[in-house]
């Protein structure tokens, strides 16, 4: 076995080991261990199934234009990351220092740079 | 040969970005921002739930802002890295047959452990700091255990990979594939997602946060509040409200507020580092905790906890350590920019030390209880 073959295997050993406190934690820990699968398997589930599929499809739609994916791609991502602020889910009615601002105008805001720089660099590439 | 109906679909992918190359780049970056996460993420635990063995520092007073600031930006501005890694690599996702050894097919399981786990990490980890629940558990306890599912999947993950993405990134390609294009459009997201977020913990960029939860500034006594009064089923100060010391003293103690205030009174600049990511200072005035102790005639070496008047929640009392509450900076403050404390901010008497995650500077203090 030479040096980096054991460096592999001490890899899959520290790994394994990883997982399993994650693996005893999460049944010790965590009371509704279904609810938690639900949601582990279901993210992957979602993002394979529904999530990358939409993407492709839009990159399928306007494919042989760069500066429009990358500006759909950035714009969709901050959409994506914003969304569970302008939807306010978590707002509190007795503390107004939770999200206090107007989201879906900064969300805006935030997309007309990105489509300002995406027809700069457009502009710049013709 | 026969083609299975996966493999008609990994055909259809035509963009050249579903290459190694590009996915090679990707997983480096990921690995240092999950890493980072997992340390920054240890920190945050370990200062909530602190073994014997570890003692903390009360200084630099900013430690646990940067730490917590670089753990939920850092990790709001992975998204965009994660996204981009599995768009790069989702035609492996059809790949026939699945698995063509019980090595691959481990390999393949430990791969679904790291998306899974990365998924859910950053999907929790973003509703969190939403303030939005919408899962059957708590937060702080999946996130902590699933941490050390995505790490070790990430580390077997590594151990496959090393040598081909050393090969990869260390050779020039000789194609005509727009990687760097790509790679800085992702780059461009994830700073994107940053500087829309950052100014929540870095005050001077406060204006440029539009998207983040919190805003320094914002709140009563322009600081914002994670626990009002009324979530803590606190409706005023009670008028005979004094500060008990009890359990290993010299001589027991009951403080009214004239009693505190008759001790020097100081003031102090700190910043509330919230779990959450965001951080604010104020300017805090009150008495030193070790003033008071010192009055009660506490050991150098004695461990103090802080009750604060709410009834429940898993946040109602906080141990101080020898170093923090030898510290000059940790008050038990009264007061907060220029005015008596606010309720919202645990009037009339609440801790506030350096270097101390939020949910740990005990507020609508009534009891310490050395031990």
């Amino acid at each position: 076995m030479n040096g980096t073959t054991a460096a592999r295997y001490g890899a899959y050993a520290v790994g394994t080991v990883l997982m399993g406190i994650g693996a005893y934690g999460i049944v010790a820990h965590v009371p509704d261990l279904f609810g938690w699968a639900v949601w582990f398997a279901g993210g992957a589930v979602l993002h394979d199934a529904v999530f990358a599929p939409a993407v492709l499809l839009v990159g399928a739609v306007v494919t042989r234009r760069p500066v429009l994916q990358g500006a759909l791609a950035v714009g969709g991502v901050l959409t994506l990351v914003a969304l569970p602020m302008v939807l306010r889910l978590g707002a509190r009615p007795d503390n107004p220092s939770i999200l206090p601002l107007h989201y879906g105008w900064n969300l805006l805001i935030v997309l007309a740079v990105v489509a300002a720089v995406a027809a700069v660099v457009w502009w710049r590439r013709r | 040969m026969v083609r299975g109906p996966a493999e008609v679909i990994a055909g259809r992918f035509t963009s050249r970005l579903h290459d190694e190359r590009v996915a090679a780049w990707l997983g480096i970056a990921l690995g240092v921002s999950f890493g980072t996460a997992f340390v920054t993420g240890l920190i945050s635990h370990f200062m909530q739930h602190p073994p014997g063995w570890l003692h903390w520092p009360s200084r630099p007073v900013n430690l646990y802002r940067v730490t917590q600031g670089l753990h939920v930006i850092g990790g709001l501005a992975t998204i965009p890295l994660l996204l981009a890694k599995l768009w790069t690599v989702y035609p492996r996702l059809f790949q026939w047959p699945p698995f063509r050894s019980a090595g691959q097919a481990i390999e393949r399981g430990a791969v679904f452990v790291l998306v899974g786990g990365a998924v859910f990490q950053l999907a929790t980890g973003l509703f969190n700091i939403a303030y939005w629940y919408p899962f059957p558990f708590f937060f702080t306890v999946a996130h902590y255990w699933t941490a050390y599912l995505v790490v070790g999947a990430l580390v077997v993950h590594v151990a496959n990979q090393a040598s081909k993405v050393r090969h990869t990134v260390m050779t020039r390609p000789e194609d005509a594939v727009p990687r760097r294009a790509f790679l800085l459009t992702v780059a461009a997201a994830s700073g994107a997602v940053a500087l829309a977020t950052v100014g929540e913990t870095l005050s001077p960029l406060a204006r440029l946060a539009l998207l983040a939860p919190r805003r320094p500034g914002t709140g009563p006594q322009r600081l914002p509040v994670n626990k009002t009064a009324y979530a803590a089923g606190i409706t005023a100060v009670p008028p005979e409200w004094r500060l008990r010391v009890t359990g290993a003293v010299g001589r027991e103690l009951s403080l009214s507020l004239a009693d505190l205030r008759a001790l020097p009174v100081r003031t102090v600049r700190l910043p509330i580092a919230c779990v959450e990511g965001w951080s604010a200072s104020g300017d805090w005035e009150g008495v030193r905790l070790r003033d008071v102790l010192r009055l009660a005639g506490v050991a150098d070496g004695a461990r103090v906890r802080v009750e604060s008047l709410e009834r429940y929640g898993a946040y109602r009392t906080s141990w101080v350590e020898p170093r923090h509450w030898h510290d000059g900076l940790t008050l038990l403050a009264l007061g907060l920019n220029g005015e008596p404390l606010a309720l919202d901010h645990g009037a009339p008497c609440r801790l506030i030390a350096p270097d101390r995650p939020g949910v740990m500077q005990t507020k609508w203090v009534g009891g310490l209880v050395v031990a």
